[in-house]
């Protein structure tokens, strides 16, 4: 039996590990998993460089930024599997959702409101509103800036943004330390049950079937080691269509909340996956597959948030992070469709709709930014160029 | 120079701030967590953080510089020889210094502090594997004394039955004791 390690954080998208290890997946196909909980994105980026893990459960815009040695030095990761769609919201203290009530009524767009408040403040000399993401490199970072700047809310002149582990949000919006966060399930349902504050927008509302975490392997490590990564692909796709399955739902709560996992209510947990009209969704509609047009899209946004400069490789960095070559090897295995492109435009559905797949047509959600516009991987530099409001110019 | 530990386990920042005063004339401080302001205040040129904290996405994010942030910090272990990174992540810590302060200066304190993270978890193991070695001589004492009653066994008896088990299947003396004793209750009727 080869033996794997794998690191997590505890969030509701560790779903597919958590039941592949409880379900005894992993060791149906022949290897003897071990699942180190950690507390840090950071540690699981270093062990992963160091090699004191293995792979991990990790944000998706991390396996690049590490892979492209940005905030740390360059630790090649590969992407072969995408471990969920949706599942993050915006949350704010209680006192800035009476502010958008005030300002906006309760049917009104929240974050034309926010525009509102950021602009009285200003007037009346009140310091800027500061906002929690998890890390600069990831999904809630970029979504909560997506958001802000789509109402003209400059993210980094107009707020105040901040990182903030999501176990302390709650308490910190509760002491005014921040006044709202974007962090993944379930750390905004448990902040609502705890009444510290609410739920203005969630990650699905700024991009709907927008992705999430990875599967991160080490390169080195998965290139010595194909059977394993393949076994490994195997369980986790095995995992993630059990946990999509409505009639596992309660079962799948109560693996989430027992304390070496998340370790949260059993309560805010089923409550965070059934967020929004698609709730979590692991791995049907090719949710598994690692589009490289979803790596092209995070680097689209490092590029429009300055965290690297138009120079980057950014095609050459997608296809060395994400694997789809070896997910299409996996999904053959235990019979599930792939998709046959490594591509597509984002953002271009505001209908269900059906994929060309292997062996099978595969059907498809609604997949629409906040703003209606579009993602052409073939221009991802033109795309960050092209908003209001961005640090990237062409030709600059 | 000023360094900063942060760990939410006290016992082990104590003994870390107590290893860094013997390296270089300096100030140390220790916190649970890390507070951005006091940080501001204190003005350390040295973080030190302990892997197990969340803190240590909070100091990385302010690795980007930025108006509120015009110091960037770096990860001291990025920039030094291969395998120091390795080591300090694998004995739990973590060293951020502000840019430009000379690596030779920093190398000693994050040694220091990987030696102290060594120790305590060192001590820990230790502790525990001394508890768990405890309950299990209590758990093969009752074994023992229930074989004794039950099958009318002396102690070197009823001991050779519980090593004869263990060897058969393979498991800890205490393993077998601990099970010995759970069927015994469920066939008297103990609903424990």
């Amino acid at each position: 039996m080869t033996d794997v390690r794998l690191g997590f954080i505890p969030l509701t998208d560790c779903a597919p590990l958590a039941v592949a290890q409880t379900l005894g997946l992993f060791a149906a196909e022949g290897i003897e998993v071990t699942l180190e909980r950690e507390a840090s994105w950071a540690t699981i980026r270093d062990k992963v460089a160091v090699g004191a893990l293995d792979g991990a459960h990790m944000l998706a815009p991390m396996a690049l930024a590490a892979s492209l040695g940005l905030g740390a030095e360059p630790s090649p990761l590969i992407a072969p599997l995408s471990l969920n769609l949706n599942g993050g919201g915006i949350t704010v203290s209680r006192a800035v959702a009476e502010d958008l009530r005030r300002l906006g009524g309760d049917k009104a767009d929240k974050a034309q409101a926010l525009a509102g408040l950021v602009g009285e403040r200003r007037a009346a000399g009140a310091p800027p509103l500061t906002f929690a993401v998890v890390f600069p490199y990831s999904i809630h970072n970029y979504l909560l800036r997506y958001w802000l700047a789509d109402a003209g809310i400059d993210p980094d002149r107009d707020v105040r943004l901040v990182v903030t582990p999501p176990p302390r949000t709650a308490e910190q919006l509760r002491s005014g330390a921040i006044d709202g966060f974007c962090v993944g399930a379930p750390w905004n349902a448990i902040a609502v049950a705890e009444g510290a504050g609410e739920i203005v927008a969630l990650t699905s509302d700024v991009w709907r079937a927008g992705p999430d975490k990875v599967l991160a392997l080490g390169e080195g490590w998965a290139a010595a080691n194909p059977e394993a990564v393949q076994a490994l692909l195997r369980a986790l796709l095995r995992a993630g269509d059990w946990a999509d399955e409505p009639a596992n739902r309660r079962e799948l709560t109560a693996i989430l909340a027992r304390p070496e996992y998340v370790g949260a209510p059993a309560s805010a947990i089923a409550h965070a996956l059934s967020f929004g009209p698609q709730g979590i969704v692991f791995q049907r509609h090719a949710a598994g597959f690692p589009w490289r047009s979803h790596a092209l899209w995070f680097l689209s946004q490092m590029l429009r948030w300055g965290q690297i400069g138009p120079g980057a490789d950014l095609a050459a960095a997608a296809g060395r992070v994400y694997r789809p070559d070896l997910f299409r090897t996996a999904a053959a295995a235990v019979g599930a469709a792939a998709p046959q492109a490594d591509l597509k435009v984002e953002g271009a559905h505001t209908e269900g709709w059906s994929l060309p797949g292997e062996p099978a047509p595969i059907p498809m959600p609604v997949d629409i930014f906040c703003d209606g516009r579009r993602f052409d991987p073939a221009d991802a530099l033109g795309y960050a160029a092209g908003f209001a409001i961005t640090r990237t110019k062409v030709g600059a | 120079m000023r360094v900063l530990v942060i760990d939410p386990d006290p016992a082990r920042a104590a003994l870390v701030a107590e290893g860094l005063s013997g390296v270089h004339p300096l100030e140390v401080r220790q916190a649970a967590v890390f507070d951005e302001a006091e940080a501001a205040a204190f003005s350390p040129d040295v973080v030190v953080v302990a892997c197990d904290s969340p803190d240590r996405d909070v100091i990385e994010s302010l690795r980007e510089a930025t108006v509120a942030n015009p110091r960037p910090v770096v990860m001291f272990a990025d920039r030094s020889e291969p395998g120091l990174a390795e080591e300090a992540v694998k004995a739990g810590v973590a060293a951020y210094v502000v840019d430009g302060l000379a690596p030779a200066r920093v190398r000693p304190i994050l040694e220091a502090a990987m030696t102290r993270f060594r120790l305590m978890q060192q001590l820990r193991q230790d502790l525990a594997k001394a508890k768990a070695d405890l309950a299990s001589r209590k758990t093969v004492d009752r074994a023992k004394g229930l074989l004794m009653k039950e099958r009318g066994l002396d102690e070197d008896g009823a001991y050779k039955v519980l090593r004869k088990l263990a060897m058969d299947s393979g498991r800890p003396i205490g393993a077998v004791a601990a099970d010995l004793l759970a069927f015994a209750g469920v066939l008297k009727g103990d609903r424990s």
